[in-house]
């Protein structure tokens, strides 16, 4: 017993110090956002923001995309990712080599870069990748790749896979490393074959990285845009709009700010749920 | 021999995957790099030209006078700044939340992930104005500051769950022989911890040398831009300069390279494996 209170206070006396900090300064910022999107441009208050949000029929349409965008980028993500550290982990030779390749080096593409580089490839005329595919046989004719909505979409969402999986297969790996290589034996010795050992074994044991990863990539890919900004603008139409790039639009281009605030707001409100969710069973799960 | 052979085919095969991957992961920043060594002409040329062309390096001395070093160094003093107290303020915090029991454990944690709940774009008029208010607008220091939010929550994250995969008896045992805790924490647990810690220096580092939008907005004066502020300048509304564009790129890309390379070491797993066997 006093043992666990001695615990407690070691945990505080590291904990809140930064908790309070980060957490003040939060509500200061998204108080002033709650604030603004309760006014009106006179600083009067009104439920006229969300509003406008609510019947705006683009939000709709950003909200289904944000859906898509975030489904198939986390899914190609994450999987790939495993991918990657599953084979990485198992090759010994030429590691430095395969790691810079595969894990570093679209990461470390800067934002504004991996967006040109892939409009660029995407070119109808100049493009790369039609010229390729159509050498490989793998398509007849050229696809005008961010001209139609839904593959704009479809492109916006290869691009970030080719982005962001690094970072899922760079923490994997690192969570690979630490199961320990007396389990596998353990489990070969009992005469589990290696597909069983994966599902058994490796997925069970990693399974903490894997939620917290899981939970992080969603969020993230909620809230990334520069891509899309860079690539499609959110278009062509609103195909490649998402509430994000939608966010932007309204505050920095529109210039509706507390419009712009409201939307914040209600995309705060899901993103809270899906997080709260993931905390509290990854917590439950170490709480065992 | 039975299991030898299966074992060659099971190598043969993760090779081939990772060199196939390898190739196709690299091929756009390969493109990248060919485009950048061309001249305008041979960037638009039709049919496309892969690797037959007279290479220049005009785009290159084109960035180099229009001051791509300075934007540089500027990156990498905001991305050193960001890295290091990422690292120093998540770990405490992190090793807590991994190792103790206490109340409220549920509620702190949620608590941290909070900057990660909205995109930077919300909190980037009210960090503006408050860096403002207290005389630190257009300053690395200001900066740094503004992107700890939003990295110190990924860095107690993944540091925590680290630390989780270190047996409580190993620092315990510590303990017995007569470490104290500060002795515990340098010598046994943050050795072991380190291709964890590592891989977040990294991740703080790219983050502040990626990003644009709170670089281009916080630091106004064109002395102390980053390189995304820099390359965005050939981004136009109407037509895009490849060729300067590209070479920016390939300059700002190779130190987080460089940077993986020597961290390499941190994530070999003997590192980890050999001390954590129960």
């Amino acid at each position: 017993m006093s043992r666990l209170v001695r615990e407690e206070k070691t945990a505080f006396k590291m904990i809140l110090p930064y908790f309070l900090i980060i957490v003040l300064l939060f509500i200061f910022l998204i108080g002033s956002n709650i604030y603004s999107s309760f006014t009106t441009e006179e600083g009067k208050f009104t439920l006229q923001n969300y509003y406008r949000v609510f019947t705006d029929p683009v939000v709709g349409r950003a909200m289904a995309n944000t859906v898509v965008w975030v489904v198939g980028s986390v899914l190609g993500q994450l999987l790939l990712g495993l991918l990657v550290a599953l084979l990485l982990n198992e090759s010994t030779r030429g590691q430095i080599i395969f790691r810079s390749v595969i894990l570093i080096l679209p990461w470390a593409t800067l934002d504004i870069v991996a967006g040109v580089m892939w409009k660029w490839m995407y070119n109808d005329m100049y493009g790369v990748l039609n010229d390729v595919l159509v050498k490989l046989h793998i398509i007849n004719d050229y696809i005008p790749w961010l001209g139609s909505e839904n593959m704009a979409m479809l492109s916006v969402i290869i691009a970030n896979v080719w982005k962001g999986f690094c970072l899922s297969g760079m923490f994997f790996l690192a969570g690979l490393q630490t199961i320990s290589p007396d389990l596998y034996e353990a489990a070969e010795i009992d005469g589990a074959n290696s597909f069983k050992r994966f599902w058994r074994i490796t997925i069970p044991q990693l399974k903490p990285v894997i939620m917290t990863t899981l939970m992080l990539t969603i969020i993230w890919t909620i809230n990334y845009f520069p891509l899309i900004y860079i690539m499609t603008g959110g278009g062509p139409g609103y195909g490649t709009e998402t509430v994000v790039t939608y966010i932007y639009k309204l505050g920095f281009r529109f210039l509706e700010f507390n419009k712009a605030a409201a939307l914040s707001n209600i995309l705060f409100v899901a993103i809270f749920a899906i997080a709260f969710v993931f905390l509290r069973n990854i917590t439950k799960e170490e709480a065992r | 021999m039975k299991r030898s052979t299966k074992k060659k085919v099971k190598k043969t095969i993760t090779y081939s995957l990772l060199v196939f991957l390898s190739v196709v992961i690299a091929f756009p920043f390969v493109w990248l790099i060919l485009t950048a060594i061309k001249t305008y002409p041979d960037i638009y040329a039709y049919p496309i030209k892969y690797f037959i062309f007279e290479p220049t390096r005009e785009h290159f001395d084109k960035i180099a006078d229009m001051n791509f070093w300075a934007y540089f160094k500027n990156s990498v003093i905001v991305g050193t700044g960001t890295m290091f107290f990422s690292i120093l303020i998540g770990l405490f915090p992190a090793y807590a939340f991994a190792r103790y029991e206490f109340r409220y454990k549920r509620t702190l944690l949620a608590g941290v992930m909070v900057f990660q709940m909205l995109p930077l774009v919300v909190f980037l008029l009210p960090i503006f104005k408050t860096l403002n208010n207290f005389g630190i607008l257009n300053t690395y220091t200001g900066l740094i500051l503004s992107y700890l939010p939003f990295t110190t929550p990924i860095s107690i994250m993944f540091m925590r769950t680290f630390f989780l995969s270190i047996p409580k008896s190993l620092e315990e045992a510590a303990r017995i022989d007569g470490c104290t805790f500060g002795q515990a924490f340098r010598k046994v647990i943050l050795p072991i911890t380190l291709p964890g810690i590592a891989a977040v220096g990294v991740y703080a580092f790219l983050f502040s040398w990626s990003e644009l939008m709170y670089s281009m907005s916080i630091l106004t004066s064109k002395a102390k831009q980053t390189i995304p502020t820099f390359l965005q300048l050939f981004v136009g509304q109407y037509q895009t300069r490849w060729g300067p564009l590209f070479a920016g790129s390939i300059l700002a890309t190779i130190p987080p390279l460089i940077i993986f390379m020597i961290l390499q070491k941190f994530f070999i797993a003997g590192l980890v494996s050999g001390s954590v066997k129960e």
